[in-house]
């Protein structure tokens, strides 16, 4: 723009340099490579359920490009017509904000690139710029800024934590007819930190099932949740790991244990060691890779209790991102008479459309549940009537399919089920 | 006692998982006005260190928060 | 019609072939230098073994089986493009040597209509895949993603193969590479000189136009989307870290 003030052009030229602040081999690579070929276009559900292009993930990526090619690449600066090349005003981050919020992070269409382009992860530098310019996601930024805030304040917080935990822990003694059962929190040399979510949901199936397979264990005061990550800061997001890390260095347990949370998993055994420059001394696991392990060397005991037909949706991050793909489905196998896989699964599976925190943005409500339209399609053509899932995110937007297409389907977490599965005392005599 | 304020805004976050009934709180509070309160009522144990940690990161302020039967009752009052 | 093919077919390609080495080093140089992302980017599944990596990397960029499950069309396309420009880069390596053993068993004659099928064949695919792109890419969402790079990337090589093309199938019978060696090799020899073949027939212009649209194309090369030549090798490693 001719009449733009030089203040401006700084401004913009500041918000530019979070790229190559953020600048890696890999970015550089992606951002160099892409022949917007679209073959990334029919990968990614939010472009198949809306077909708005500004969904496509090559589109996606191509806002952060044009910036990139206007500043920082060679060719780019001396001619940016050529590439679109533009700045990061007003209409760019607008839009930049609305596709890079929706994004799930699912990784789908990096899966089917033919170059690998990591679309999730170019648009994590467009959310650091977000954040530059003040338009991080506000929802998303308050709730990670509490899980900070209740870290850095833990004694304002531990009876009120610890008190929850004990009303779990009366419902656990009565589930297993076993008064002596407890939640323990700050064991030290315990085996096993588990890192739940902030719900009682998470805590009393594993509780129980740790109580039965007599694992010596402790509960984090923290949840596993990270909202830092989805907001996009790596700062806030290491330190709200960081609170169950140090607490498990503190305690000195072998393995740190993660709820069915897919995000956290990522985080926690992907990402979390990258950030903090080194390696933890503990193992991170899932926890349905314990309960498998349980139930193959019977340390639980499960029936096939469940008969209705049953389907596993991967939730991406524990998946194609996470690597855990058996696992889950054994223990289902192992609990039902009818499992009944989707297609395509595994590290083809359909992203369900609640992933990357949209499921806590509010105004993209509509827009989320019309991006399921693949996943109802695929729980439809199974036939299923529960749908189990390790990741909190997918179970509350399959919850939502649910009831937006009456698909009359249970979701589960798969705990849950293990849970209803097992020969449990206390609650099986209630029953009676 | 809490009986004197009256809330602008009810919410029923029984039966949401923790950490919805933050989220939701949080969405909501734009719907009073600074200086107005949100009475929520949820179900999730986990909402009692919650929605305290929300209020003083955000900088507004729990008014009270009580467990009054098996439910959490909290009075939230909207700061800025 | 002498300067023209001075000016495409000789300083043209000296030009082009230092600029294409010395832009391909230093977007290389670039990528290298450039600190690696300390986060792992990786995806599952893969392989437990660096050999095993390696051997997925090469498949997935040779082959790219994702790419063809989701879009088969534009992958049968990439495919027939990106084989046909391989053949028809091994055939042009007759401009400096005549293969060993072809000729001896086809005999001469033989060895041209080889040449002649199997260049019409390539020139044909690239050809054809070229015209699919810019139907592509003139519709629907491929337009709205689509910048001016692509427009030249592909105007270019449109008057790549179309000239190629004009060459092989209405001088190919007159003109064979013999003609062609003697200037190519003139010119790897720094003493370029055109044979009397060429000049005196039509052949000039088109073998000129020809490289006039090499020249652009191989300058232009290093600076655009076309590193994922290289690139793609680097890129589809780190999704098996
Ligand atoms: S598939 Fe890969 S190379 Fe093709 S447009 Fe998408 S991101 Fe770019
Ligand atoms: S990561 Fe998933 S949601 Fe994001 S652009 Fe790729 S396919 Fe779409």
């Amino acid at each position: 723009m001719a009449d733009a003030t030089t203040t401006e052009a700084t401004e913009l030229a500041t918000l530019a340099g979070v790229i190559d602040k953020k600048m890696t081999r890999q970015l550089k690579q992606y951002l160099d490579l892409c022949a917007r070929c679209a073959i990334c276009k029919d990968a990614c559900h939010q472009y198949v359920a809306t077909q708005d292009v500004k969904y496509l993930p090559a589109y996606r990526a191509e806002l952060i490009r044009r910036i990139y090619k206007k500043y920082f690449d060679k060719t780019g600066r001396f001619v940016p017509a050529l590439y679109e090349g533009r700045d990061p005003d007003e209409n760019l981050l607008d839009e930049l904000y609305e596709t890079t919020y929706a994004c799930t992070g699912c990784r789908r269409c990096m899966y089917f690139c033919p170059f690998s382009i990591d679309t999730q992860f170019i648009l994590s530098v467009a959310k650091a710029m977000l954040i530059a310019a003040g338009r991080g996601n506000e929802m998303l930024g308050q709730l990670a800024d509490a899980a900070i805030f209740k870290g850095d304040n833990m004694e304002m917080f531990h009876d009120v934590i610890v008190d929850g935990f004990k009303d779990v822990e009366k419902e656990v003694q009565e589930i297993t007819g076993d008064p002596t059962a407890e939640i323990p929190v700050d064991k030290q040399g315990a085996d096993i930190l588990y890192v739940a979510l902030a719900g009682a949901h998470s805590i009393r199936p594993a509780a129980v099932i740790f109580h039965e397979a007599k694992e010596s264990w402790t509960l984090s005061l923290f949840e596993a949740a990270n909202y830092g990550f989805f907001f996009g800061d790596p700062v806030k997001a290491r330190k709200i790991a960081d609170r169950f890390m140090d607490e498990a260095v503190r305690l000195g347990v072998k393995e740190v244990v993660i709820t069915e949370c897919g995000h956290a998993y990522r985080v926690a055994e992907i990402f979390h060691e990258a950030w903090a420059g080194k390696k933890h001394p503990f193992k991170v696991t899932h926890v349905l890779e314990k309960i498998d392990a349980y139930i193959k060397d019977g340390r639980i005991k499960v029936s096939k209790a469940i008969e209705l037909p049953i389907t596993y949706h991967d939730p991406c991050q524990i998946g194609r991102n996470g690597g855990i793909f058996e696992q889950p489905r054994d223990i289902v196998k192992a609990i039902s008479k009818d499992f009944r896989d989707m297609t395509p699964n595994r590290q083809e599976q359909w992203c369900c459309g609640g992933g990357g925190g949209i499921v806590a943005i509010d105004e993209m409500n509509e827009f989320r549940l019309k991006s399921g339209m693949k996943k109802v399609e695929q729980i439809r053509a199974t036939g299923a009537k529960i749908v189990a899932s390790p990741c909190e995110n997918c179970r509350l937007q399959m919850e939502g399919l649910d009831e937006v297409h009456q698909l009359g389907v249970r979701i589960a977490a798969i705990m849950d089920l293990v849970v209803e599965s097992m020969p449990l005392k206390g609650r099986d005599a209630a029953k009676v | 006692m809490s009986d004197e304020i009256k809330p602008d805004l009810e919410l029923d976050l029984k039966g949401l998982l923790c950490p919805l009934p933050m989220v939701k709180v949080s969405q909501r509070i734009k719907d009073v006005p600074v200086g107005g309160v949100i009475r929520a009522v949820a179900t999730d144990p986990g909402a009692m260190a919650d929605i305290p940690a929300w209020a003083k990161s955000t900088g507004n302020e729990v008014v009270s928060a009580g467990k009054v039967g098996g439910e959490f009752v909290f009075l939230v009052k909207r700061v800025k | 019609m002498e300067t023209y093919l001075q000016i495409t077919s000789v300083w043209g390609v000296y030009l082009s072939i230092a600029v294409f080495v010395a832009g391909m080093a230093w977007r290389i140089w670039e990528w290298s230098t450039t600190p690696r992302s300390p986060i792992p980017l990786g995806m599952f599944p893969k392989p437990r073994t660096g050999t095993g990596r390696f051997f997925k990397m090469l498949k997935d960029t040779f082959i790219a089986p994702q790419s063809f499950r989701i879009e088969p069309w534009m992958w049968l396309a990439a495919m027939a493009f990106h084989i046909a420009a391989l053949g028809a880069f091994v055939g042009h390596l007759r401009l400096i040597h005549e293969f060993p053993f072809l000729p001896s068993l086809l005999g001469e004659a033989g060895m041209n209509t080889f040449a002649a099928w199997s260049g019409s064949i390539a020139g044909v695919l690239m050809l054809g895949a070229i015209l699919f792109w810019i139907a592509r890419r003139t519709t629907g969402p491929y337009k709205t993603i689509s910048v001016p790079e692509d427009y030249l990337l592909l105007a270019l090589l449109f008057g790549v193969v179309i000239m190629g093309d004009h060459m092989r199938f209405v001088y190919g019978s007159i003109v064979h590479a013999a003609t062609y060696r003697e200037w190519f090799l003139s010119l790897l020899a720094f003493k370029p000189a055109f044979p009397v073949e060429l000049t005196s027939s039509n052949v000039a212009f088109s073998l000129g136009t020809h490289m006039l649209f090499v020249d652009l194309f191989l300058i232009y090369f290093p600076f655009s989307k076309l590193v994922h030549t290289v690139g793609a090798l680097a890129s589809n490693y780190v999704r098996s870290e």
